[in-house]
């Protein structure tokens, strides 16, 4: 297919219509409408994907509205450039979102009745915006997709409950502040380049010698800031755990494991193809102490996670911890640490997926997601729990799931760039995961109770009722996405050369240090 | 505590002041963003390429239509969570406010109005297939439009305003604006181009490609003038009655 790019966002985009438009014609339409248009929206980024592999210089530029790029500085039109990154992560996009889709059925019709079309749509046009982020290649459409992303992710969120709602003000308030940053930083870009196409930026600062203008460095900064706060990176971080725990369970499945995710690729993007590696790299100091402020960041993020008493909030602070090892990986600036950086962005990705599927099953058959609630869920749910806990195994990094050969390549990169600091609290942060899931496991197998006391009689006895352990496993639509989940986070994994070949293919045309560089 | 905010707006206003030292002067004819080939091409090549007169109508519909899209897209979705949260938010809550008080529309108000919502409505029309050769456009007709109908329900009460445009019909027309929108993308991508590609659509209409582009934004500005109308109009009627829909302000 020869417009497969376009096709991407032409599915989301008409399908979200056709679902607010259900609600005129009958509101059961709006899950089979929504799935079809994920699902064809998949169909395309795997095409998007196919091509780009295929094309000699592995990317595929697509104009829309057929403006030509042949002029310097490029720009009059806007640019979808799909180079392997941007189809990679594209494609996790709309993977995730096709399994949330299916997955959320039975959530949304319990949590948001008679709001089912409005909700779908809302969803749809959320990936719409996400997948847009990835291909876009201007750096004020990016600025639109991000507001569409943004939007609904606030009417997500607060469409649950009154307290979601107030700590969705928080998000937008935060949100916002990020988005504007950014703004200003593009329209300092414009001002000294003259384009907003993304090439053609790093084509004028290149050939004007731009790197010593402090306007440019002002740009950086504030463009960097706003994409910081908009991933919640650690000291922004406050208004992600109230958003994702009190929003509806689906929304939390969708947004945790794709909006901070997507915005380090943002991050990537900036740093490698609009700034250029020599500016941001070389002309900014932010490689000097951006690894130091990643140590604190995972450090704080470790503790808070720790210091959970629920599943779901525990996560919301994995995820802070996880952002800041993507961060790191980029700032030490190594070819390694950037594909550790990269692989981990696809990894956390289906593990977080894995993890928060879980936590909503759990919470629809438990009622609860609260650590006392949680005990002999294994022989109650067992098929639940083993996909729980693939996501768990893997955010540890245990072979073979994928999240052990990111962080492989998260501490490789730490090595060569000589980067202790970060390999140090790499290997810390590992621990406390580690006991975080243990803790779980734990809570979920054994008959000791907060203080110690043994509840019950011994050999498998957990000391529960017959009816609190008897097998009673999840819907089948709920189960499996969740199973497929857990099968992609092994099967990454298992194929993680293949991948880290496209990555590295992606990173052969920036002039990385590989070495070990000696200061 | 209010002093302690008073470091990163010091912190930031520094920066933006040391940014300004390497700006181009104002209005310098040589500045990069004057002198560089995209504004010199809008400049030199809109009425060549599209043949409309109003270069921010060409770049805003058709160079950078795709942003044009997602700005509809957003408008959008602003009425769909305002719904969203709205609905049903305030069950159990007083019926009455404080605000709200039982009064007659007055007669001169009201008759003022009667006066001056059709011409607002007409207006709308004229600022939207204006956009072309004067300032105006999808997002200002759809504006004034939206507009027209809040005065209605300002000046009797919110029921009269939406006997003439009920809150339904105004998410179906808002969902249509974007059908339009997108459909003219999709149809030029049919027809052999990209997508937003209107030149494309020479092929279906009697006329060259510059004068398809121009018919073409003419289409899509209708689509952003449906969708900003009646979502003004749902954003208005939502909030003042915090999502009941009954009498507000």
């Amino acid at each position: 297919m020869e417009n497969a790019i376009a096709w991407i966002f032409i599915f989301p985009l008409f399908g979200s219509v056709f679902v607010a438009l259900s609600r005129y014609v009958n509101i059961k339409l709006a899950y089979p409408i929504s799935v079809l248009s994920m699902a064809g929206a998949f169909w395309a980024g795997v095409e998007t994907l196919c091509q780009a592999m295929a094309s000699p210089n592995h990317e595929i530029s697509y104009l829309l509205g057929g403006w030509t790029l042949d002029l310097f500085p490029r720009g009059v039109g806007i640019e979808f450039r799909a180079d392997l990154l941007a189809s990679l992560i594209a494609l996790i996009v709309l993977g995730v979102g096709l399994i949330v889709t299916v997955y959320s059925k039975i959530h949304v019709e319990k949590e948001t009745p008679n709001k089912e079309a409005i909700y779908y749509s809302l969803m749809l046009l959320q990936i719409t915006g996400l997948a847009g982020i990835c291909l876009t290649g201007d750096a004020f459409n990016l600025y639109v997709l991000i507001e569409v992303a943004a939007l609904t992710g606030y009417g997500l969120i607060a469409i649950g409950s009154n307290r979601a709602a107030a700590a969705t003000f928080n998000y937008l308030i935060l949100g916002t502040i990020g988005a504007s940053l950014y703004l200003l930083g593009v329209g300092y870009l414009y001002i000294k380049t003259g384009t907003l196409n993304m090439v053609g930026i790093r084509e004028v600062i290149e050939a004007n010698g731009l790197a010593d203008s402090a306007t440019m460095q002002v740009a950086f900064v504030l463009i960097g800031v706003g994409i910081l706060i908009k991933m919640a990176f650690f000291p922004f971080h406050a208004w992600l755990p109230n958003a994702y725990c009190n929003a509806p369970t689906t929304t939390s499945c969708l947004l945790a494991p794709l909006v901070t995710k997507v915005m380090i690729y943002v991050m990537i993007r900036m740093v490698l193809t609009v700034f250029g590696v020599e500016f941001s790299f070389e002309s900014t100091i932010w490689v000097s102490w951006m690894p130091w402020l990643v140590v604190i960041a995972i450090i704080c993020a470790a503790f808070l996670a720790l210091s959970q008493r629920e599943i779901k909030r525990m996560l919301a602070y994995l995820i802070v911890a996880e952002v800041g090892y993507m961060v790191g990986g980029v700032w030490i600036y190594n070819y390694y640490g950037l594909i550790g950086s990269i692989f981990h962005i696809i990894s956390d990705a289906c593990m977080t997926l894995c993890l928060f599927l879980g936590a909503g099953i759990i919470l629809h058959k438990c009622k609860t997601t609260h650590f006392d609630g949680i005990r002999g869920l294994f022989s109650k749910m067992p098929l639940t729990m083993i996909g729980f806990f693939v996501g768990g195994f893997s955010i540890i990094g245990l072979p073979p799931t994928c999240g052990f050969f990111s962080k492989w390549y998260l501490i490789t990169g730490g090595m060569v760039s000589g980067r202790w600091e970060y390999l140090v609290v790499l290997m810390f942060s590992t621990m406390v995961m580690v006991i975080l899931f243990f803790r779980l496991i734990e809570r979920i197998h054994l008959a000791v109770d907060e203080s110690g006391k043994n509840l019950g009689k011994g050999h498998g006895d957990l000391g529960l009722s017959r009816e609190q352990t008897r097998f009673d496993e999840a819907p089948l639509i709920m189960l499996i996405p969740l199973l497929v989940a857990a099968a992609t986070v092994i099967v990454i994994g298992i194929y993680n050369q293949e991948v880290v070949n496209q990555i590295e293919t992606f990173l052969q045309a920036y002039d990385l240090p590989t070495g070990v560089e000696y200061k | 505590m209010k002093y302690f905010s008073l470091i990163p707006v010091i912190a930031i206003g520094g920066l933006l002041l040391w940014a300004g030292q390497d700006f181009p002067k104002w209005g310098d004819v040589e500045s990069p963003a004057s002198k560089s080939p995209v504004s010199s091409h809008f400049i030199a090549n809109t009425g060549v390429d599209t043949e409309v007169p109003n270069m921010v109508t060409a770049v805003l519909a058709d160079y950078r239509g795709f942003d044009t899209m997602f700005e509809t897209v957003v408008v959008f979705i602003a009425g769909m969570a305002v719904i969203a949260i709205l609905r049903g938010s305030s069950v159990g809550r007083p019926r009455r406010k404080d605000h709200e008080v039982e009064a007659e529309p007055d007669l001169i108000v009201t008759n003022t109005v009667r006066l001056i919502v059709p011409v607002l409505q007409i207006f709308a029309f004229y600022v939207l297939a204006h956009g072309h050769v004067s300032p105006g456009g999808g997002f200002q007709g759809g504006v004034v439009m939206g507009a027209s109908f809040i005065l209605i329900a300002l000046s009797w009460d919110l029921e009269k305003a939406m006997s003439r445009f009920p809150i339904e019909r105004c998410l179906f027309v808002a969902a249509m604006g974007i059908v339009l929108y997108g459909g003219i993308g999709l149809l030029s991508m049919m027809l052999g181009g990209e997508f937003l590609d209107y030149a494309e659509l020479e092929k279906i209409l009697p006329v060259s490609r510059e004068m398809a582009r121009y018919h073409a934004m003419l289409g899509v500005e209708i689509g952003v003038g449906f969708t900003v109308a009646s979502i003004m109009f749902v954003l208005y009627a939502n909030l003042a009655s915090e999502g009941r829909l009954k009498q507000g302000l």
